[in-house]
């Protein structure tokens, strides 16, 4: 075991893994967080801790995985390289290890134009590949970007985003590739909307046997409203939702409802794509209806390892 | 003061340098242009003491070496020549006599246009001038050979007269070697001579029957008997033998004289024929016949009367000594017309005779033979010779040329200086305008003649061509491309940016490896756009230059009198509107200073803030309509431009509607409820709190 | 070359207020390439100054000089007098040129009327665009000649980033993705394998986070 966390050990026996998103209030209440940490619990196996999600200044990601931990959830703590650079890094991934945290997913992060701070300075000192390199070098070898040792150990299971929708197709697969050279042990993707294009993307993973390399959790996003299909549709750089899927919200007497179909059906037709290892999903506010969801897929109870 | 140096053609327009007496076309096209009509002709009369003259009857070489010619057709230079010397602006022409005269006495021989060329030049720098002519009346062949539906007799009168206003003495009815010698005038006091008696003896065709029958006439004699209103006797049918204009203004004077079929007979083709292009034009088009490729070879007679000309049929062989492909008989291609009447024009050769024991001669035809083309010496010390009489049959300007040249040369030897040695000018082969290069140049059609009908030409001797009116003249003015007056790089300053090469609408400035441009000075049509872009200032322009602009916002303004609001106005010259539109605009508008430029691509908008800067209340552009814009590709950056400047003027507090622009109406010069409505805005600005 | 823009009028007119004799100086190489300093911008700059001190009552005389380049202190030099005889200077040099004139004018108000943007490239006459962040140690070798540092908005070195759209970034419609175009480019050199090695962390020491950069040539040097 790298780690020793529920993800890790649950993916490693084969089974289907379930996890989520939980972001963190703009503000410091805990109960934020543990309002959504209760609704999740019983529903996945681990729960993603947003990192200033879209560059808008929140609760910060690490908190929210203690708080998390200390209602006896597995957090996954998301991290982004827009905001600090390599030695702010290490130290946070130090810290998380000592506060018990097990899993880590390392992010790019959403440029900090579309936040509510756009005039900050970005940092990227490294990008998120490195990142993975990092972690996963301090993890094995038990050294510092630098080279120096660390004392103690790095327990983690190490996780990168991809989208296979983003541009350029081809080149997706490569990154992937890389993503998982460097030591990627979990993949979440981007919300999949557009089956064709995941299932084709998906062959391409196979054929390069990165499946069995790493493991692929494939991202839902329930869809409220027409409003938010539209959204995502035409304003969100790499999403493809496409004209079915808004013509369907726009059609449907219960959008949310319908909303909730959309999403069933994209996970009864990911069951039956080889290498796909769990799900993963990202109810942004809108997280009660988690738990439907999973119940009515079928993937509940969530085993115990 | 005239120059007789051959000028630079890799400087001046082509033109000027196509010009025998170097006329600045460019400029006076220029005048007209911006309707400054009485610089125009002072521009071209400073020069050319025949000017009205020459607007009918130049053989204008200028035309023919126009820029403009590449691209669609040449500027009609010679219709504004006479535009600008016809006009009622020409007054009195004020040439600058000195006071003193120098006490030389100058006789000129002939009173052609050479002869009163050199007698005005001569008379300007203050020598006595004599002329003496054999005929009872003045103007050589201009009176006595062009015939007055090409020149009206009343144009050379005062031409002439304005010549003798100067001091010029006239003996007529002398002719040398008759009436009075060499050795007499230098008894008179005669310190040089200019001969310029012309050719006026008409070669014989030199072919049987030539001297038999009554009705073989020469041309000049026909001429002079028609000139002189002498109403000669003239054929029902008539040939005319020559390719000349002699031939042509023969052909054409018989028409009017009552002839009923009048066939000109050349011996070559259309290409090869000498006689100016239009004039061969206006004669087919009021009726007279060519038949090209055709010798004579015999008059036929009949009762002592032509009856009928046998003619050869003939087809062109190898080119002979003057380039032109040599005619040859078709044998067997001999057939007759009937004719009444045949004329002689084979070319004119000196009456020369009479100074035969003095001067040399050339021998066949008798010319007079000058030792250098520039100075016009003969053999004999103090004679000089000039004109047709040296040159054989030739052009009016040719002949002032030489007039201008005999003046330089008589001066230099009245002074005892001595003459120059002038090397002819090495003939420059102007590059070609490259095809993308015309292709880019918009075209605008040449500006039609206005002409008597055919029928009503026939009734008499009245002037064929109109004048043209202001608008047809300042419209075909605004064609000039200006050649040489475009952008020139100043390459200390350049920094190599190649703003010039991006911003040129035509691509004239190129660059090379180590970014030096280069701008083609004969290419450039001065769109002035390089100027103002130019971010260091390295490019000037010599059509409207940058300090020009400056210097002429600041005159404006300070002249100015009653000025409320002022307002400083940008016209484009291009516009369709007339002297008299500006003459009105300052007296509707006495507080709007205008300034006269050739689009609004050249107002930058340092000179927009400039105006403001100098207590203008307002600035107004008025830019040409788009069909009259050389440039409309430029005419969005423009506006641009201006849009920048209106924003920096709100932003450093004054209101950006005080800048107006606008285009020109179709007629006129300003939109008056335009103007009217930036008056009052300047008068009552809109307020920002209504309280 | 460097790519600087006038700042707007507003704050000019308001720094340069109550300098009483002001020299509007130009800097005529890539100030003037940016069409942000040469003799024509500074022209315009006094005129308006000029302008707009006259609207407001404000007293003062704006002068106008530029010299060739304002980064090297021999031309500087030469307008030491024009200087002497002002109150302030209005630079329309980049960064660069400012503080060289405050070196040698150290006791002359001295004010930035541009601000300096980046080492680009004209696109053509009006555009120009970033090609070069200046990091010190040049990477374009394996990037096929296309910068990530200088046109990545996340100077991503293994990118691209999920937000590549089109070929475009997400930021913008109107940027490329130069991870876009770092891929066209190797796939039509034949040599997408290139981007298949993961791309090592980056030194910055040498793009200025090292501290602020000096070159020396010791075969060079005085």
């Amino acid at each position: 075991m790298k780690s020793g966390s529920n993800l890790e050990r649950l993916l490693e026996s084969g089974q289907f893994a379930v996890t989520a998103e939980a972001g963190p209030p703009k503000g410091s209440s805990p109960k934020v967080v543990q309002r959504k940490g209760e609704l999740l619990k019983l529903c996945c196996d681990a729960l993603n801790v947003t990192d200033n999600q879209t560059a808008i200044v929140r609760m910060s990601s690490l908190s929210g995985c203690v708080l998390l931990k200390e209602m006896g959830m597995e957090p996954v703590l998301q991290m982004v390289v827009r905001d600090r650079n390599r030695l702010a890094l290490q130290s946070d991934i130090l810290g998380a290890a000592a506060l018990g945290i097990r899993n880590v997913l390392c992010l790019s992060g959403d440029h900090q134009k579309f936040g509510n701070h756009p005039t900050a300075k970005g940092v990227y000192d490294i990008d998120s590949i490195q990142f993975i390199q990092m972690v996963k070098t301090m993890r094995d070898e038990h050294k510092f970007l630098n080279g120096e040792e660390i004392s103690g150990d790095v327990p983690f299971f190490i996780g990168a985003a991809a989208n296979p929708f983003a541009d350029p197709f081809e080149f997706r697969v490569t990154r992937l590739a890389k993503k998982a050279n460097a030591g990627a042990d979990f993949i979440q993707t981007q919300g999949i909307f557009d089956m064709p294009k995941f299932i084709e993307w998906m062959k391409m993973v196979r054929d390069r046997g990165l499946d069995e390399k790493t493991h692929i959790l494939a991202g839902l996003i329930p869809i409220k409203s027409v409003g938010m299909a539209r959204y995502m549709r035409n304003n969100v750089s790499g999403l493809s939702v496409p004209k079915e899927i808004v013509d369907r919200m726009a059609d449907a007497k219960e959008p949310k409802e319908e909303g909730v179909k959309i999403c069933l059906e994209t996970i009864e037709q990911l069951k039956e794509v080889d290498g796909i290892h769990g799900i993963h999903i990202m109810a942004v506010a809108w997280e009660d209806i988690v738990s439907r969801i999973v119940e009515e897929a079928g993937l509940m109870p969530r085993p115990v390892v | 003061m005239y120059d007789n140096n051959p000028v630079n053609a890799m400087e001046h327009p082509p033109c000027r340098v196509a010009c025998p007496i170097l006329t600045d076309v460019r400029e006076y096209v220029q005048l007209i242009a911006e309707r400054t009509f009485k610089e125009a002709y002072a521009s071209i009369r400073k020069l050319n003491p025949l000017p009205r003259v020459c607007g009918r009857i130049c053989t204008h070489p200028c035309e023919t070496a126009c820029k403009r010619g590449q691209v669609d057709e040449p500027i009609a230079i010679a219709a504004l020549k006479r535009f600008a010397s016809d006009g009622p602006w020409k007054g009195r022409y004020e040439a600058d006599v000195p006071d003193k005269s120098t006490g030389h006495k100058v006789a000129v021989v002939g009173s052609g246009p050479a002869g009163l060329a050199a007698a005005h030049d001569l008379a300007i720098l203050g020598h006595r001038i004599t002329i003496f002519e054999a005929l009872p009346v003045l103007g050589g062949m201009l009176r006595m050979g062009v015939p007055a539906y090409r020149l009206p007799k009343d144009v050379v009168d005062e031409e002439i007269q304005a010549i003798l206003d100067l001091g010029v003495e006239v003996k007529t009815g002398v002719r040398i070697g008759e009436e009075i010698n060499f050795t007499d005038l230098s008894e008179q006091g005669y310190k040089a001579v200019f001969v310029a008696i012309g050719a006026h003896k008409d070669q014989k065709l030199g072919i049987a029957g030539e001297n038999e029958f009554e009705g073989v006439v020469s041309a000049v004699s026909f001429l002079r008997a028609v000139n002189q209103g002498q109403n000669p006797k003239t054929g029902k049918k008539v040939a005319v033998i020559g390719g000349g204009n002699t031939a042509v203004d023969s052909a054409r004077c018989l028409l009017r004289m009552g002839a009923e079929t009048v066939h000109i007979v050349y011996r070559r083709s259309g290409d090869e024929m000498p006689a100016a292009k239009e004039e061969i034009e206006e004669a087919v088009h009021e009726g007279v016949q060519i038949a090209y490729l055709t010798s004579p070879l015999e008059i036929l007679g009949q009762n002592g009367k032509v009856s009928a000309l046998k003619l050869m049929k003939n087809e062109l062989g190898e080119p002979d000594a003057s380039g032109r492909r040599s005619p040859k008989p078709v044998p067997g291609s001999e057939f007759t017309l009937d004719v009444d009447m045949v004329i002689a024009a084979i070319g004119q050769a000196p009456d020369s005779s009479f100074v035969a024991d003095k001067l040399e001669l050339t021998e066949r035809k008798k010319r007079i033979i000058v030792k250098g083309p520039y100075t016009l010496v003969t053999t004999q010390p103090g004679v000089f010779a000039g004109g047709d009489a040296v040159t054989g049959p030739a052009t009016v300007v040719e002949a002032i040329s030489a007039g201008k040249r005999a003046a330089i040369s008589i001066d230099l030897y009245l002074r005892g200086e001595p003459l120059p040695t002038i090397e002819p000018a090495e003939e420059v082969k102007r590059e070609k305008l490259s095809p993308a290069l015309v292709e880019k140049t918009r075209n605008f059609a040449r500006c039609g003649k206005i002409s008597l009908p055919a029928e009503d030409r026939l009734k008499g001797f009245d002037e064929v061509d109109a004048v043209l009116s202001e608008d047809l003249a300042t419209k075909e003015a605004l064609r000039c491309l200006h050649c040489f007056l475009g952008a020139r790089i100043d390459k200390e300053k350049c920094i190599s940016c190649l703003t010039c090469v991006r911003v040129c609408p035509l691509g004239i400035p190129t660059t090379n490896k180590m970014g030096e441009i280069t701008i083609d000075p004969f290419a450039c049509q001065a769109c002035g756009m390089c100027v103002l872009e130019c971010p260091v200032w390295a490019i000037d322009i010599s059509l409207n230059f940058r300090s020009k602009i400056a210097l002429e916002i600041e005159q404006v303004i300070s002249r100015s009198q009653q000025a409320e609001p002022m307002i400083v106005g940008f016209f484009d010259l291009h516009g369709n509107f007339r002297s008299t539109d500006v003459k009105s605009l300052r007296q509707d508008y006495p507080n709007i200073l205008p300034v006269m430029v050739f689009g609004l691509r050249r107002i930058d908008t340092c000179d927009i803030l400039k105006a403001f800067e100098s207590g203008a209340d307002g600035v107004v552009l008025a830019g040409c309509p788009p069909d009259t814009d050389p440039f409309p590709e430029t005419a969005d950056r423009v506006k641009r431009r201006i849009a920048h400047a209106r924003t920096l003027l709100d932003a450093l507090g004054i209101d950006g509607a005080r800048l107006e622009v606008c285009d020109m109406p179709e007629k006129g010069i300003v939109d008056k409820e335009l103007i009217d409505g930036l008056i009052q805005r300047i008068k009552e600005p809109v307020q920002a709190s209504s309280e | 070359m460097i790519t600087l823009e006038q700042k707007n009028f507003e704050e000019i007119e308001k720094m340069t207020k109550g300098y009483n004799r002001l020299l509007v100086l130009g800097c005529e190489t890539c100030a003037a390439m940016s069409f942000a300093g040469g003799q024509r911008q500074v022209a315009e700059l006094a005129s308006a100054i000029r302008v707009a001190r006259k609207t407001s009552g404000e007293q003062g005389e704006v002068l106008e000089e530029a010299i060739a380049r304002q980064c090297e202190p021999e031309f500087v030099d030469l307008i030491k007098d024009d200087v002497a005889g002002c109150d302030a200077v209005l630079s329309l040099a980049c960064g660069a040129g400012v503080q060289l004139l405050a070196e040698r004018f150290p006791d002359k108000v001295i004010l930035p009327g541009c601000n300096t943007l980046f080492l680009g490239v004209t696109e053509e006459l009006g555009v120009w665009s970033e090609r070069c962040a200046g990091c010190g140690n040049c990477i374009l070798d394996k990037t096929a000649g296309l910068c990530p540092i200088a046109r990545c908005a996340k100077q991503l070195l293994n990118g691209p980033c999920g937000g590549s759209m089109n070929g475009k970034c997400e930021i913008s419609k109107d940027v490329d993705c130069v991870w876009q175009l770092i891929i066209d480019r190797l796939d039509r050199l034949n040599r997408l394998e290139m981007l298949e090695e993961i791309f090592p962390v980056k030194d910055w020491s040498p793009a200025g986070h090292g501290g602020p950069r000096k070159m020396i040539r010791e075969d060079l040097k005085l």
